[in-house]
């Protein structure tokens, strides 16, 4: 507590030393968010078709690939069309309770491994259990909190039955969301951000939100683009038609 | 840095860089595309002119309050579980690291790149103190094997080859690999995956903090950020004082502009925001989380020269522009942060006699103020420390002598005629191919390494009294 007392004494003494040198100011913040939040939802209700296609745009130029599901019922076939195209033998899942839809019956049936997270495991085994599913999964299939156009990124927020590493560790990520995750802009993800800490205890049972541009890459050799240097080598979207 | 090289003044240092033929390639073809990139990525993005101001504004504004908002960080973060930890200098960041890493048993650290820990030198620490540290960004995965340090600051390993990355792998990790970029990719992900599930603790550095929700933001493009904060039991992050902002409408003004500027996206591949260690419904996530707050010669800043050096972003735009860095690479400036505000840096850190050589590796042409995303004026800082290190005599005498000399002759216009005469009479034995070259005395020192062009025939204040 000394250190931290001493340490802040010497930074208010030299902050005591600026006082009108410079007429700044933060950024402006909504004065209500929830209020914000809620007329920028009204506003992409009307807009959203716009919004999707340029999220598609930004999406795929970032080499993400993008597809179409009919309802939620129809995502699972999704995912089985991109798992039979690369092989793959298992996947992990968000909770199929907060997704809307279970993979399971399908991919299993193609013969895959479906490994689904659950809000309420949380005792150290199934810690254990399952970090060693997702560290040997191929796909991973995660819900998505917020998808912006402007930048073609999906934004999740992790969580009970949301784990951190289905959308890093496999080689392949697939989000799944419909349109009411559509933003525009970035300034509109602030807004949603400031509304969303408001009352962090409520509105997130996790402590991380990523923001994800496209399959992990690097350019650290000879500034040659390559991907899936740690995290997933292709990240696809499926976007539900019916709302 | 490493000692022995600072044993070798700068000029020679500067020398050697000029005369290693693949370094130029590399460094040319680098800043060029990276130049490149950012042009095309601001050019499509008409608001981002206003963004750059406001961004500024915020570093500003944040600045005069600096107090309060770590105050309010501190408690956040705390009041989220995690421990924060202040550090006044250097030393005191490495002290708390080590003893963290001894109290809980830490034998391995994963570190997903940070330029804090790079300026603490702490993987020596962790070397010495028995603990293995694993950078896990690739291109500082690369030095690191190599024993080498960065040369850039978002493109660490720009100064390597394929064919060297490739004999450097085969030798330290057994085995032969070919000399293609994608491969070793691929073997790296195989190594370093191990490394993130079986280490004890990651260690990160921050590119934002935000207060008003105690988050710490990550970005990066290769996801070992995310894995280092995901994986392992314990999270430690290290930033500068300087990083925090006050809320999320903040940072998504520097989202917008700071990956533009860096390798010209739109936003990275991830943008990770850390509230604390996992929350108890979560399956994964460290169980302790610790953020250090380093002072380490920045407090001193606020109020005084250097101040805006601390609005930098650590985004590299300034280094890919400068005339002096695209020819001298990261290495030979000779301290964790190079190019123009790796000079105003490495003077906060390690005071103005760090500089007295550096201060004036640059030729002020101002490319680099264009180019930073928060319009730092880099050259009217150079200039005050140039200015600061003649006052205080730190600069060598012969070159304040020369100095004074030229502010007289500058100032009366009598002298000033006086001397052009003088000088068309006396330089025809030192005009070479057009240029002032080789001049004598201590004049030498100068035309050792530059050139000048001559007294002109006919100097304009001759012309002028004709033409009028």
């Amino acid at each position: 507590m000394a250190a931290r007392a001493e340490f802040l004494e010497r930074i208010r003494r030299e902050v005591a030393k600026t006082p009108g040198l410079f007429g700044a100011c933060a950024a402006p913040r909504p004065a209500v968010p929830a209020a914000a939040a809620e007329a920028i939802r009204r506003e992409l209700a009307e807009r959203w078709p716009e919004a999707l296609e340029r999220f598609r745009q930004e999406f795929e130029r970032v080499a993400g690939v993008f597809h179409r599901a009919r309802d939620l019922d129809a995502v699972p076939d999704v995912i089985a069309g991109i798992a039979r195209e690369r092989g793959v033998r298992s996947l992990v899942t968000w909770d199929p309770a907060t997704l809307g839809f279970d993979t399971a019956p399908r991919l299993t049936a193609l013969g895959c491994s479906v490994v689904a997270a659950r809000a309420g495991q949380e005792d150290e085994a199934s810690r254990l259990r399952h970090r060693a599913d997702a560290a040997g999964a191929q796909l991973g299939v995660t819900g998505v909190d917020f998808a912006l156009a402007e930048t073609g990124t999906l934004i999740l927020l992790s969580g009970a039955g949301r784990p951190r590493s289905t959308s890093l560790l496999p080689d392949v990520h697939v989000a799944v969301f419909g349109r009411e995750r559509l933003l525009e802009s970035l300034e509109q993800v602030g807004v949603m951000l400031e509304d969303l800490h408001v009352d962090p205890d409520r509105t997130m049972s996790g402590a991380m939100i990523n923001f994800i541009t496209g399959p992990s890459r690097t350019a650290d050799i000879e500034l040659t683009l390559t991907r899936g240097v740690h995290g997933p080598k292709e990240v696809h979207a499926v976007f539900v038609e019916a709302p | 840095m490493s000692e022995g090289l600072l044993q070798t003044p700068f000029p020679e240092r500067a020398s050697a860089a000029l005369k290693d033929t693949f370094l130029q390639e590399a460094l040319t073809i680098a800043t060029t595309k990276f130049i490149d990139l950012r042009k095309e990525a601001f050019a499509g993005f008409p608001a981002g002119e206003a963004l750059r101001d406001r961004a500024r504004a915020i570093k500003e504004a944040t600045l005069q309050h600096l107090d309060v908002h770590l105050e309010r960080l501190a408690d956040n973060v705390e009041r989220l579980g995690g421990t924060v930890h202040w550090a006044a200098t250097g030393e005191e960041a490495r002290e708390i690291v080590l003893r963290l890493c001894r109290d809980r048993g830490v034998r391995m650290a994963v570190k997903s790149k940070s330029m804090a820990t790079e300026e603490i030198d702490l993987n020596e620490a962790l070397e010495h103190a028995g603990v293995t540290p694993v950078e896990t960004d690739l291109g500082e995965y690369i030095i690191q094997l190599a024993h080498e340090k960065p040369s850039h600051i978002i493109a660490p390993a720009i100064h390597k080859t394929k064919g060297q990355v490739a004999e450097l792998f085969s030798r330290e990790l057994g085995g032969h690999f070919e000399a293609d970029p994608e491969v070793l990719t691929a073997v790296a992900r195989r190594v370093l995956r191990e490394k993130f599930l079986q280490a004890d603790l990651g260690i990160t550095g921050a590119n934002f903090a935000v207060a008003d929700t105690g988050t710490v933001v990550l970005v990066t493009n290769e996801g070992n950020g995310r894995m280092v904060t995901s994986l392992p039991r314990i999270h430690v992050a290290l930033m500068g004082i300087e990083k925090v902002i006050p809320s999320m409408s903040d940072l998504v003004v520097f989202l917008a502009i700071l990956a533009r500027s860096a390798t010209g996206q739109k936003l990275s591949s991830y943008t990770t925001l850390v509230r604390g260690p996992r929350r108890a419904g979560e399956l994964e996530g460290p169980e302790e989380f610790h953020l250090i707050l380093l002072d380490n010669g920045r407090a001193r800043q606020i109020a005084s020269t250097l101040r805006e050096a601390l609005y930098c972003l650590r985004c590299g735009a300034c280094l890919n522009v400068c005339p002096v860095y695209r020819q001298i690479g990261g290495h030979a400036y000779g301290y964790t942060y190079p190019g123009p505000i790796g000079i105003l840096l490495t003077a906060m850190l390690k005071g103005n006699e760090s500089v007295r050589e550096l201060a004036h590796a640059s030729s002020l042409c101002g490319a680099c103020k264009d180019v930073c995303p928060v319009r730092i004026d880099i050259p009217r800082m150079l200039v005050e420390l140039r200015e600061h290190l003649d006052r205080e005599k730190i600069a060598p005498w012969t070159e304040r002598m020369v100095f004074r000399a030229f502010r007289r002759l500058l100032l009366s216009p009598a002298a000033f005629r006086f001397s052009a005469r003088a000088g068309r009479w006396l330089q025809p034995p030192f005009v070479r191919a057009g240029r002032l070259r080789g001049l004598p005395l201590v004049f030498g020192s100068w035309t050792r390494t530059r050139d000048l062009p001559p007294v002109a025939a006919r100097t304009f204040r001759e012309q002028w009294k004709e033409l009028r």
